[in-house]
């Protein structure tokens, strides 16, 4: 009898083990479309044989447990290149629409320079002509507007770039918050001795989201994970996070401090790090260009219009204004005069002389911004922009491309294939009804056996 | 070994990559232009900035060469009447020379050759577009007002400024004659001479030097007049050229950033067909999987 009973708990655990490894697989089939599922693989294992005499005896098999299977190297490939990818999505999306400013057209600052000498020389014709004056004013109001339009955009952007930082910041304290959460799941599960994969793909993707977002660096400890920022600015220590907050300087960008620290040089990656270089370094490295291109073709100009003498024989005036320091020149040019006659075309005086017309007419080919002509420094930081957008969106590309691989790599460990699936399941449905039968066997044995012993009639 | 059993992201992507290529090659189509941001092409950008501005200040020479030419034209036509009228005072003067004439007949002879007096003075105050052309720089005021008490009978009140123009990357061209220089010349003043000769002829004598004093004038404005007909033949050359290189610098920008149509069409109907294929490979990916067969 303690054969059969043996032989039934044996079958019997089949029957479990079987139930179980389908739990299993209905899982897998359940998750397949869920993103950063890791397929689960039941482990089977022998249960311990015992010994009866000489013989050893097998007792079935035992589920040991269910394994999310993952590779937590692909893991840190992937995060490492989310962020990477998230940096160049931000650069990508603003280095484009500042170029928009840079991009031909007739009210540009490179037409508005070449009208402005164009209406000089054509005053030099003829310098006495009121309406060849105006025609400078105007070519010079048109100049000074090209400037402070072009300057206000990218102020603009940069305000609209300054109010995305807050925003991130916000994201990124909502995912450590939320990671720090499912860290104390995962925690409660493991100490209670069972499995939290469920809870360790959710983390996965918090951890993956907030990749995007700024650069981190995952490290285990103890029993569960630490999160900083590359540099080693804390963001969730276990179960606990660690939130970061913004406050604007005395210009009213936004800085990143985590606790009374001033971090905001030190993020590195992520679309945080994408929104602050493009802030901080790329933004107002073009405005100092625009500044610095509006400040020498004004000065120039005014030098010349200062040492000759307009239509009434008085000694010229500035023709524009602009703030004493280079900052702020495109931003705030203007046109000083209104008076046409006050253009100082002579260059001694006489009212039909036309000496400092030329002067001011040789200025468009002078190296008067940085060793280069007005048109030339335009044209090279025109150059400059074109450049940092084709090379980020280059770089973007390369990183799509290697996310998109790493991923495949990740489906290919990960994901969950329906074919293998149902594989799986007509192997444990057969297992199961074998053992089901064998059960049924084992029944009809013991019948036997109870019945031996009566006789009938 | 496994393969990635998700296959639908990569598709994706690659169909978003040749949507992308469809709608590069329709903006080059639409605008005829290969460089349509700076991001297209940054060299090309830029060297299509200084282009640009090279072939705007070639317009403008152009255009300022065609006002200065019509001032020249102007001018020179002017000096054309003061020749025929020193001409024609050349003439008088020897007929009054003859000594067979009387007194009322030279009288007659000094009558023209004073209304010739008030002729020149208005050829000289010559104004084009409102500026006096033969005034030096003063050209707000008329440089040449009657005055008796002056022995030419004129007195110049121009200056003697004379103005330079740029009309090309090199070069720059006087644009004027001031009277001072080409009408009341120290030693070749020809309202000098003309007051000259009503005074030789008014009085009977010294009609032969004043005669000679005309000629000598007469010359001298014909050598100055060449001033006018050079000035307008650089200036057509210079023009020629202007054209050439605005002609040039045409096709330097059509170079750097003209699209090559008849590549972009083509570039546009292999995109559109790959798009086509990456559309049919995503539907038949919905293969059936094992779950179909099971009974």
């Amino acid at each position: 009898m303690s054969g059969l009973s043996a032989s039934l708990a044996t079958a019997l655990s089949g029957l479990i083990a079987d139930q179980g490894a389908m739990q299993a697989t209905t899982n897998n089939v359940a998750n397949v479309n869920t993103p950063g599922y890791s397929r689960e693989v039941p482990i089977l294992a022998t249960s311990d044989p015992v010994v009866l005499g000489n013989l050893t005896l097998g007792t079935g098999v035992n589920l040991q447990k269910v394994q999310s299977i993952r590779d937590p190297i692909l893991e840190t490939q992937i995060q490492q290149e989310t962020q990477t990818q998230g940096q160049w999505n931000a650069l990508v999306s603003a280095l484009s629409q500042t170029q928009v400013n840079f991009t031909s057209s007739s009210g540009d600052i490179g037409s508005a320079i070449s009208n402005f000498f164009n209406s000089i020389n054509q005053l030099a014709t003829s310098p006495a002509d009121l309406s060849l004056r105006q025609g400078v004013l105007t070519a010079a109001g048109n100049l000074a507007t090209a400037f402070n339009s072009t300057s206000k955009n990218l102020s603009s952007q940069r305000s609209s770039l300054n109010g995305s930082v807050a925003e991130t910041v916000d994201q990124v304290n909502q995912l450590t918050s939320q990671i720090a959460q499912v860290n104390e799941q995962i925690s409660r599960l493991e100490n209670a001795g069972q499995s939290a994969g469920t809870f360790e793909d959710q983390r996965t993707q918090l951890i993956d989201q907030l990749s995007s977002l700024v650069d981190v660096s995952v490290v285990p400890s103890d029993n569960t994970i630490t999160i900083t920022t590359a540099t080693g600015t804390a963001l969730v220590a276990g179960q606990q996070n660690f939130q970061l907050s913004t406050s604007p300087d005395s210009s009213g960008m936004q800085q990143v401090f985590s606790g009374t620290t001033n971090v905001t040089s030190t993020i590195a990656a992520g679309q945080l790090g994408g929104l602050l270089q493009m802030r901080d370094q790329q933004l107002p490295a073009i405005e100092n260009q625009l500044d610095t291109l509006a400040a020498a073709l004004a000065t120039a100009v005014n030098g010349v219009q200062t040492s000759g003498y307009d239509l009434k024989g008085n000694a010229g005036t500035n023709l524009f204004q602009i703030p004493a320091s280079t900052a702020g020149a495109a931003a705030n040019i203007s046109v000083a005069i209104t008076d046409p006659s006050l253009i100082a075309a002579s260059s001694d005086g006489s009212s039909g002389d036309n000496g400092n017309a030329d002067t001011m007419y040789a200025l468009r080919n002078q190296g008067i911004v940085s060793g280069q002509s007005a048109s030339d420094y335009y044209a090279n930081m025109v150059s400059g922009v074109g450049n940092a957008t084709s090379n980020a969106t280059a770089q973007q590309s390369a990183s799509s491309l290697t996310l998109q691989q790493l991923n495949d790599e990740r489906g290919s460990v990960s994901g969950v294939s329906l074919n293998e699936e149902a594989a799986n399941l007509i192997q444990y449905q057969q297992a199961y009804a074998a053992s089901a039968q064998i059960i049924t066997a084992i029944n009809s044995m013991m019948y036997d056996v109870i019945h031996m012993t009566t006789l009938t009639g | 070994m496994r393969i990635n059993p998700n296959s639908i992201p990569d598709l994706l992507s690659a169909l978003e990559q040749t949507q992308q290529q469809v709608s590069t090659d329709m903006q080059q189509i639409a605008s005829g232009q290969s460089v349509n941001q700076p991001s297209d092409n940054p060299a090309a950008a830029g060297l299509l900035i200084e282009n640009a501005d090279q072939t705007s200040e070639a317009d403008q020479f152009l255009r300022s060469i065609g006002s200065v030419q019509g001032e020249m034209q102007n001018a020179d036509s002017a000096l054309n009447s003061v020749i025929t009228l020193l001409q024609r005072a050349i003439t008088l003067g020897t007929e009054g020379a003859n000594g067979t004439l009387n007194d009322s007949d030279r009288q007659a002879l000094a009558v023209e050759v004073q209304g010739m007096q008030s002729q020149l003075v208005g050829l000289a105050n010559l104004s084009y577009q409102g500026n006096y052309v033969f005034a030096g720089t003063a050209t707000e005021t008329a440089p040449y007002v009657q005055d008796p008490t002056s022995p030419s009978g004129v007195r110049y009140v121009g200056n003697a400024g004379v103005n330079l123009l740029a009309v090309g990357s090199n070069l720059s061209v006087q644009t004027n004659l001031p009277g001072s220089q080409l009408l009341s010349n120290s030693g070749n003043d020809v309202f000098q001479a003309i007051q000259e000769l009503i005074t030789s002829l008014q009085n009977g004598s010294g009609v032969d030097a004043a005669v000679n004093e005309i000629s000598q004038a007469y010359d001298y404005v014909n050598a100055q007049r060449v001033f006018y007909g050079n000035s307008v033949s650089q200036l057509n050359a210079q023009q020629t050229y202007l054209n050439s290189e605005t002609t040039q610098l045409a096709q330097q920008q059509n170079t750097l950033g003209g699209a090559d149509l008849d590549k972009a069409m083509t570039d546009l109907g292999s995109s559109e067909v790959s798009q086509q294929a990456t559309l049919e490979a995503i539907g038949q990916t919905q293969q059936a999987s094992l779950f179909s067969y099971l009974k």
